[in-house]
């Protein structure tokens, strides 16, 4: 199976995928917390807050970076194996690609370049806008993504030239159900990955008691709400897109008569794409479920219960490190044995939930409309890149071991800086107090 | 609009040669260039605020070619998918190498940072040289006319890299590299020249490449001949930063201007 280029261009694409939405649903999910945040500092001049937006903003700094390369790469890779597809689509599949592409490279790199290099020299307010304009660019991106993503499942607005797509329509591009919908349950994912990503960075710190700008009891705050109120609004949005699944897009017979797509349709997917497609399903929601139920309870815990930072840290500054012996409201017990520790212990794994539900949830979707790339236009195997199998057992390796050691690179340096704390991160205050001592000064990067 | 689209994706490709040039080209030249930790990081330093910038021409260009050329796009994929494949590892290892250097702070981590740079960063110029190559050739083959042809093509990247960093790297107590940097210059012009020299006298001897127009490559080379030879004279060190952007460029051109490109006209 693995000497077939068709299975190994479309494994491959798979895992690159996969790599490159872990780190844009972390993207997705922290820049409205960090815009957030960053909103109520400028507006209360809290000074706390902004250590806040400190540390959150170098964990989404590390990890544009790797955003960045891995889109980049993917697109390229995109453009290398899957020639059918430009071919044919070129200008309706990879025209909003090329768009999202330079609004994600040039406006949101050159905004957050001016957040980084312009801290503490703009004006509180420019520096805000600078923010403002890096979310509403990440927003725009997926997006522009989803635009064509949604072609490839309802492909609407072109008509056939000569074996070419044409553009006709391009507002029904942008507008396709497929696109809107998918968006719309992609982006609400990408909140709930941003939600337990600082669940788990803030529960490290108050399993430690370390919280002395009150930057971790917030954030499991906004965990608790987010978690709440978003795994309904994902399910709405992605039942939403049933209603699409089943339907001929409205270009069906432009390039295929009935009769032959039948035909295609009729061998239908291999038992191992099926499989697939099943597991992707019930990966999803087994996740999703856990999650439902999690949000609630974190709330729970938050405001009401055990897990209420103001029962165990009397007055913000952390006591457990002195174990149960701490004053006030530490409870006589031992210390592993305390409910509140086990539930912060559980919240630091719990970013694999969100992933695990987004990856399953993609596979599914995708798998689904096999064997068609385009739906009723193109199949995946007439799109592929002919390439001998040597070169793509090639392409394959070095694309899925620089992916992989980019990919790990990018975590370890993660939850590196995430158990740092703002006094360690990559925009950390102490950071510019060096920069002032050293005589021959040259910007970080 | 033909024209207008053609000159656009031009414009991006020769903008980019121009601009990457100076961060690609110091980046193979660490080596030469820096040989301590602050000189290093000086380098590093140098090339962070521009790799970006200058990548945004690649972007827009493959932009331009996905969204206006599809055709073109589908004929290059095809012939250079190799070169191609190990560009954007080159790519992806290079800035891996400059976006991950400065978040770890350990001697070793730097090191492996600053080997994926230089090892990333002659990549991506022996790629370009191959595909600029093959461009104004018929094709990848492994004829002395790709392989000199590539020679040159780094080496006007080298050219480009050595006349940023004389530039870029003068500073109050470390002023070493930018010397070393000013240096390298008239070497690498004479080594460019006596490539080109080559290169052109194997291409007109194997029959020549298939060229549109001919003539104007004909004063496209005597431009980057023109170009490297005064580099390579006495005030070479000084004149190099115009030199090379403009001897940089003339690969860049001579495949917009004279190279036949399959393309069907735009719809609409």
């Amino acid at each position: 199976m693995f000497d077939d280029p068709l299975v190994l261009a479309r494994l491959q694409f798979a895992l690159t995928a996969a790599t490159h939405y872990v780190f844009v649903a972390l993207t997705l999910g922290l820049a409205p917390y960090i815009l957030g945040t960053q909103l109520v500092a400028t507006l209360r001049g809290d000074r706390s807050r902004m250590v806040a937006v400190r540390f959150w903003g170098g964990l989404y700094l590390v990890n544009y970076g790797m955003g960045v390369l891995s889109g980049l790469v993917m697109e390229l890779q995109l453009a290398l194996n899957w020639s059918g597809l430009h071919e044919t689509f070129g200008y309706t599949f990879a025209a909003p690609l090329a768009v999202e592409t330079m609004t994600a490279f040039f406006v949101e790199s050159t905004f957050l370049g001016l957040w980084i290099f312009g801290w503490d020299r703009m004006g509180r307010w420019a520096h805000l806008f600078c923010f403002s304009v890096v979310t509403a660019t990440a927003y725009s991106s997926a997006w522009w993504v989803l635009v064509s993503n949604g072609f490839l499942r309802h492909p609407v607005g072109f008509a056939m030239v000569d074996g070419v797509a044409h553009l006709t329509d391009p507002v029904a591009l942008v507008t396709n159900p497929a696109a809107v919908f998918a968006f719309l349950h992609v982006v609400s994912g990408a909140m709930l990955v941003g939600a337990l990503v600082v669940a788990a960075a803030s529960a490290h710190h108050l399993l430690r008691g370390d919280d002395p700008h009150g930057i971790f009891r917030r954030g499991m705050g906004f965990a608790a709400v987010t978690m709440t109120v978003m795994p309904m609004v994902v399910v709405s949005f992605g039942g939403a897109q049933f209603r699409i699944f089943g339907q001929d897009p409205p270009t069906s017979g432009l390039t295929y008569t009935a009769e032959r797509i039948e035909a295609i349709e009729a061998a239908g997917p291999s038992a191992f794409v099926s499989a697939v497609n099943t597991a992707g399903e019930l990966v999803m929601m087994t996740a999703w479920t856990v999650m439902f139920l999690l949000g609630p309870v974190m709330l729970l815990a938050r405001y009401g219960g055990p897990l209420n930072p103001r029962r165990w840290f009397g007055n913000g500054r952390g006591s457990t490190a002195t174990g149960a012996d701490g004053p006030g409201s530490a409870p006589r017990v031992p210390s592993w044995f305390r409910p509140r520790r086990w539930g912060l212990a559980l919240l630091l794994f719990s970013p694999f939930l969100p992933y695990l539900a987004s990856v399953g949830g993609w596979v599914y979707r995708e798998t689904n409309r096999q064997p068609w790339v385009v739906v009723h236009h193109l199949t995946t195997a007439d799109a592929v890149t002919p390439l001998s199998p040597g070169a793509a057992v090639t392409s394959f390796t070095l694309f899925t071991v620089a992916f992989g050691v980019l990919a790990c690179v990018t975590c370890w340096l993660l939850v590196r800086f995430a158990r740092r704390g703002p006094e360690g991160g990559p925009l950390a205050e102490h950071w510019e107090e060096e920069r002032s001592k050293d005589p021959d000064p040259v910007p970080t990067f | 609009m033909e024209l207008l689209s053609t000159a656009l994706l031009a414009l991006f490709v020769v903008g980019y040669l121009v601009l990457a040039g100076s961060d690609v080209g110091l980046g193979m030249l660490v080596p030469h260039v820096a040989r301590t930790p602050a000189e290093r990081r000086r380098v590093v330093a140098a090339v962070a605020p521009y790799f970006l910038a200058s990548e945004v021409w690649l972007v827009a260009a493959l932009g331009v070619l996905a969204g206006l050329f599809p055709d073109l796009e589908h004929e290059l994929v095809g012939a250079l998918w190799p070169v191609l494949v190990a560009l954007a590892l080159g790519w992806l290892v290079r800035d891996a190498g400059l976006w991950f250097r400065s978040r770890v702070d350990d001697r070793r981590w730097r090191s492996l940072c600053d080997t994926a740079l230089v090892a990333g960063s002659w990549t991506l110029a022996v790629c370009w040289g191959l595909v600029l190559t093959a461009l104004v050739g018929d094709g990848l083959a492994p004829d002395p006319f790709t392989v000199l042809g590539t020679v040159t093509v780094v080496a006007l990247f080298a050219l480009r890299g050595a006349a940023f960093g004389a530039e870029r790297l003068v500073g109050a107590s470390e002023a070493e590299s930018a010397d070393a940097a000013a240096r390298a210059t008239r070497p690498l012009a004479r080594t460019a020249l006596a490539a080109l020299a080559v290169t052109v006298l194997v291409g007109v001897g194997l029959g020549g490449p298939a060229l549109v127009r001919p003539e104007v490559a004909a004063v496209l080379v005597g431009i980057l001949a023109a170009a490297l030879a005064a580099t390579s004279g006495l005030t070479g060190p000084m004149l190099s930063r115009h030199t090379s952007a403009l001897a940089i460029a003339v690969p860049g051109l001579v495949v917009a201007l004279s190279v036949g490109t399959p393309c069907r006209p735009l719809p609409g």
